[in-house]
């Protein structure tokens, strides 16, 4: 089989502003409190990053340029973006919006820290383009949010989702954390029961996860803090699959759930290995068995855009037994599968039997107990070489 | 100066000195190095006759070493022995190279069993023994009490026993005398045909096997053609010589004298310890000293290297640790958990633990090494078939009978702690055979036990149920019939042939218990349930189960997210690549070196 490019699709942007409030304690995210001064500036270098990667003419050699690329969506992660001013989003929307060719129907999604919009902000970010909200909402038990060092409350993520339906979104995200110290089966059960009385299009639910150069990775390698219990949080991820299933979820990727037809367009792109450009501090881009990235630290990032360069940090190419990774990881997560014949019948008869994949149509897929062991799934499945790349 | 030509019989001493380890040989031996100028102070390092890195870290002798002292014109030839129970037989050939023994008891710890067997052993050759109380200068010092119990033991006079201080030297003048006073003189005719008898034998890489001699009858010139006896090579030798501490070349070796020969042979199994040297031809003896005998592994274990590929090097390693070590036994094993490697035989936990060690220190190598057992008689009829690898035990019913090598165990403990030892060694199928009071706090008391509960874990239960204070030795004792069984364990089904061992029926229920709890432990979770046996035969006698594991996926996978995610599952497989695999069951590496280790048992061995 051959791992085919995506070069000809249109592209994903994906802008990283990596201002919030105060920093959680299990977040490794490239993002930073009491920076916010550096803001207008950082907003200026990101507009004329996008100048740069959508082609200087005469441009060193390096990363392909994004001239005339078409741009199917926009995703503004973080940090927090609206910390940022609607205008000031607006005029960023409005530099993309010029320097790249958006496609009918382009998606346009912004995160969005409940405690940091309200009705007349939404709609103001609404009208300029920004039609899809995700609003980190964790948890609605107090004390889960207190032990992820989470300010809201959950009467403000309700009041915050009562604002975005007001301001119009028909299109909103909802991200939830499962596992965290403290949490049990029933505080899970009543979150996720919140979430769905709130109705919205899309769930991402995510597992805990301790990242070692974090202060909850420090806590828990020195033993403050207890490890997440995998079995537990197992338990909570079928609570959710079924929950979210019974109120008319589609589970269609590892940690994301949507009604049908709001799947996330722009992160299928990444799961697709679709082309992405990526702006900002520590922003990945993709395309062609091609990523690159640029410097994480936001200073360094400006210096470099404003004198004209492209900030890059590093990159690496794809040989084909990455690409035959990733391409098998990321088939797998979104439920996609691979067809059956990539694998040798003796290695995956094993999975098939004891319930971890099943053989649909000739293509093996994830079940739902498999799709919480995909790492050893995977490697299982591609422990032999890759198939050929040429056949 | 050291002479050049043989000393008259009537001005040479041998002695050796017979200690407990840290009863301060290893200092004494310094101190008379000393005091006889033999070594001067500037050239003085502490154990100087340990010449083994290994020797010197763990303060035991494991290569017999002789030196000549020059004192008020006597030849005093001290020859240094092993002091440990896997050598027993080497320990025996070095007495044999003397005519007295210095006892060297501690007077603050009194005797222990080892310097008790050791003077056992030395008495039966017939050895005058020149006892001394060291360390009297020591707080903790009880040199009265010690004088009554060595005196008691040797049935001599109180005054007879020297009262020393190696570390300061006190004393050690006055027991250079009583040397030179009260150890007889060699016998021995020089115009007699040569007899030598080796006591220790060495692998030097640039010179050849190096042997260590004690001339019984007749001359051993230099540069001569020499025979030995039990293996019936001949070599021209290159050297004869004497340790003044360095070696120093001789024209000839005199009736009574201990030197060395250097033997133009390049593998110690030719000239092994005990073996007689003579001359080849007609001016050659026709009969060999007494006392011969085979190295006899006693205990067996499986090596295999951590790595799968090094299995070549650890051949080549074995064959060169070989050319040094006439004792180490070994022969290719295949293992299908560990794959290739060598079923090794050892004179006993120390020898192995050695051999391990320098397989890893002086080639490299990463191993993983069965737990040790021993050598099992299995009868059939008339037949008798020798197993030392419980893999190769034939299955229950097919056979009369086993037999399994017993020891005779000597231990010494104070009072207080008698009950401990008796009830330590009545549980491991011990069987009294006497005690005696050498004082009223110290009881000697001997048993006869399976050597197999020796190597599993008999030493360390007797000390940690006497906090430390039984001694104890052993010898071998004949084969005895016992109710053996060989107990398997089975990953998902799969017997593992590593963990296969032979045990007592009574204590194979509690070894099975052991190992499978032990390896709920070690093996991490798969993506099935792992069921862990304890098996004898058909029958499941112990069961675990390692759950099997329910959650192992990134729960963010976006852009910045995916090259960090397949570089971790890269050296997720590499990690996987490195585990041994058992049926369907990955077995990481130190699953099988936590699991076969034997509570470091081998390594406190050492320190009795």
């Amino acid at each position: 089989m051959t791992v085919e490019a995506h070069a000809e699709e249109p592209a994903g942007i994906y802008v990283h502003i990596p201002f919030c409030l105060t920093r959680c304690g299990y977040c490794d995210f490239n993002a930073y409190a009491g920076l916010d001064h550096l803001a207008p500036r950082y907003l200026r270098a990101l507009m004329a990053e996008a100048s740069l990667v959508a082609g200087v003419p005469g441009r060193a050699p390096g990363p392909p340029t994004w001239e005339g690329a078409e741009v199917a969506s926009v995703f503004l992660g973080g940090g927090t973006p609206t910390m940022q001013t609607p205008a000031d989003l607006a005029t960023l929307l409005g530099r993309l919006r010029e320097t790249f060719h958006f496609t009918t129907g382009v998606e346009i999604t912004t995160e969005a820290n409940p405690d940091t919009v309200d009705e007349t902000s939404l709609s103001s970010l609404r009208e300029a383009g920004y039609e899809r909200l995700s609003m980190g909402a964790q948890s609605f038990d107090l004390a889960v949010l207190a032990s992820l060092e989470r300010l809201h409350s959950p009467d403000s993520v309700r009041a915050a989702f009562t604002a975005a339906r007001a301001a119009g979104y028909d299109n909103v995200n909802l991200d939830l954390i499962y596992g965290a110290h403290g949490e049990t089966i029933d505080s899970w059960d009543r979150t996720l029961r919140e979430t769905i009385a709130l109705a919205p299009e899309h769930i991402s639910a995510y597992a805990l996860t301790v990242e070692p150069s974090t202060p909850l990775g420090r806590a828990v390698a020195s033993g403050v803090t207890p490890e997440p219990d995998p079995d537990l949080q197992a338990d909570m991820f079928g609570v959710a699959c079924e929950l979210l299933r019974e109120a008319g979820y589609r589970h269609y990727e590892v940690s994301n759930w949507a009604k049908p037809g709001f799947e996330c367009r722009h992160n299928l792109g990444y799961w697709e290995r679709r082309p992405y450009v990526g702006l900002g501090a520590g922003a990945h881009s993709y395309r062609d068995n091609h990523r690159w990235w640029n410097t994480r630290p936001p200073e360094e990032y400006m210096d470099r855009v404003e004198r004209g360069e492209l900030p890059i940090g590093g990159e690496e190419h794809l040989d084909p037994s990455d690409a035959y990774l990733e391409e098998v990881f990321l088939r797998m997560r979104i439920l996609e599968g691979i067809p059956a014949s990539w694998i040798d019948e003796q290695v995956s008869a094993p999975f098939i039997e004891s319930g971890l994949i099943a053989d649909e149509f000739d293509t093996l897929i994830p079940t739902e107990r498999g799709m919480l062991l995909l790492n050893e799934l995977v490697l299982a499945l591609t422990a032999e070489a890759s198939p050929s790349q040429t056949s | 100066m050291t002479s050049l030509t043989p000393t008259d019989t009537s001005h040479i001493r041998n002695f050796c000195i017979v200690a407990h380890i840290d009863h301060g040989k290893s200092t004494l031996a310094d101190r008379l190095l000393e005091v006889t100028h033999t070594v001067e102070g500037r050239d003085m390092r502490a154990q100087y006759l340990d010449k083994m890195d290994l020797e010197r870290e763990r303060g035991i002798t494991i290569k017999a070493q002789s030196v000549r002292l020059a004192h008020e014109g006597y030849e005093l030839n001290l020859i240094d022995t092993p002091g440990h129970v896997d050598f027993t037989y080497e320990v025996s050939r070095s007495l044999a190279a003397c005519e007295g023994a210095v006892l060297l008891v501690d007077a603050a710890q009194g005797l222990e069993a080892q310097t008790l067997a050791n003077y056992h052993l030395a008495r039966d050759a017939g050895l005058v023994i020149v006892p001394a109380l060291n360390k009297i200068d020591l707080p903790a010092a009880e040199p009265e009490q010690r004088t009554k119990e060595l005196a008691a033991l040797l049935n001599c006079d109180p005054d007879d026993i020297l009262h020393i201080s190696a570390k300061s030297g006190a004393g050690v003048d006055a027991l250079l005398q009583a040397v030179i006073d009260r150890v007889p003189p060699p016998t021995g005719d020089a115009t007699k045909p040569l007899q030598a008898l080796i006591f220790d034998s060495m692998f030097d890489a640039y010179r050849g096997v190096i042997t260590y001699i004690r001339v019984k009858e007749g001359l051993l010139p230099s540069n001569a053609r020499v025979k030995m006896f039990a293996t019936r090579v001949e070599s021209e030798a290159e050297e004869t010589g004497v340790n003044a501490p360095e070696p120093t070349p001789v024209d000839s070796l005199g009736p009574g004298e201990v030197g060395y020969l250097v033997t133009g042979l390049k593998d110690v199994h030719q000239a092994k310890v005990g073996d007689t040297i003579t001359l080849a031809g007609k001016l050659g003896s026709t009969e060999p000293l007494p006392g011969y005998r085979e190295p006899k592994p006693m205990v067996w274990s499986g090596l295999f290297p951590a790595e799968g590929g090094d299995y070549s090097e650890l051949r080549e390693a074995l064959d060169r640790l070989k050319l040094s070590d006439a004792a180490l036994h070994f022969e290719p094993e295949v293992s299908t958990a560990l794959g290739f490697g060598f079923r090794c035989g050892f004179l006993g936990l120390l020898h192995m633990d050695i051999v391990k060690e320098r397989l890893e220190r002086e080639f490299d190598l990463e191993l993983i090494a069965t737990a040790p057992n021993v050598e099992f008689r299995v009868h059939r009829g008339d037949e008798v078939e020798i197993v030392h690898n419980p893999a190769e035990m034939p299955s229950p019913g097919t056979y009369d009978s086993i037999e399994e090598p017993m020891v005779y165990a000597t231990m010494i403990t104070p009072a207080d702690y008698l009950g401990a030892v008796m009830e330590t060694s009545q549980s491991r199928r011990g069987e009294m055979v006497d005690m005696s009071y050498i004082t009223p706090e110290r009881v000697e008391i001997h048993y006869v036990l399976p050597l197999a509960e020796i190597v599993f874990d008999f030493f360390d239960q007797l000390k940690s149920r006497t906090k430390g204070y039984a001694s104890l030795d052993y010898e071998p004792w004949g084969y005895q019939e016992a109710n053996l069984v060989r107990v398997d364990v089975l990953l998902h089904g799969e017997p593992v042939d590593a963990f296969s061992t032979i045990v007592h029926r009574d204590k194979a229920y509690t070894y099975g218990k052991q190992m499978v709890e032990r390896l709920r432990e070690l093996i991490p979770r798969q993506l099935f349930d792992v069921a862990i046996q304890a098996a004898i035969g058909a029958k499941i006698i112990a069961r675990e189960t390692v759950k099997a594991k329910r959650k192992d996926v990134t729960a963010k996978c976006y852009g910045g997210d995916i090259s960090r995610k397949r570089k971790l599952l890269e050296q997720q497989k590499k990690g996987k690549a490195r585990m041994r695999r058992v049926g369907r069951v990955d077995v990481p590496q130190e699953a099988f070196i936590a699991a076969l280790r034997v509570d470091d048992g081998a390594k406190r061995d050492v320190k009795k």
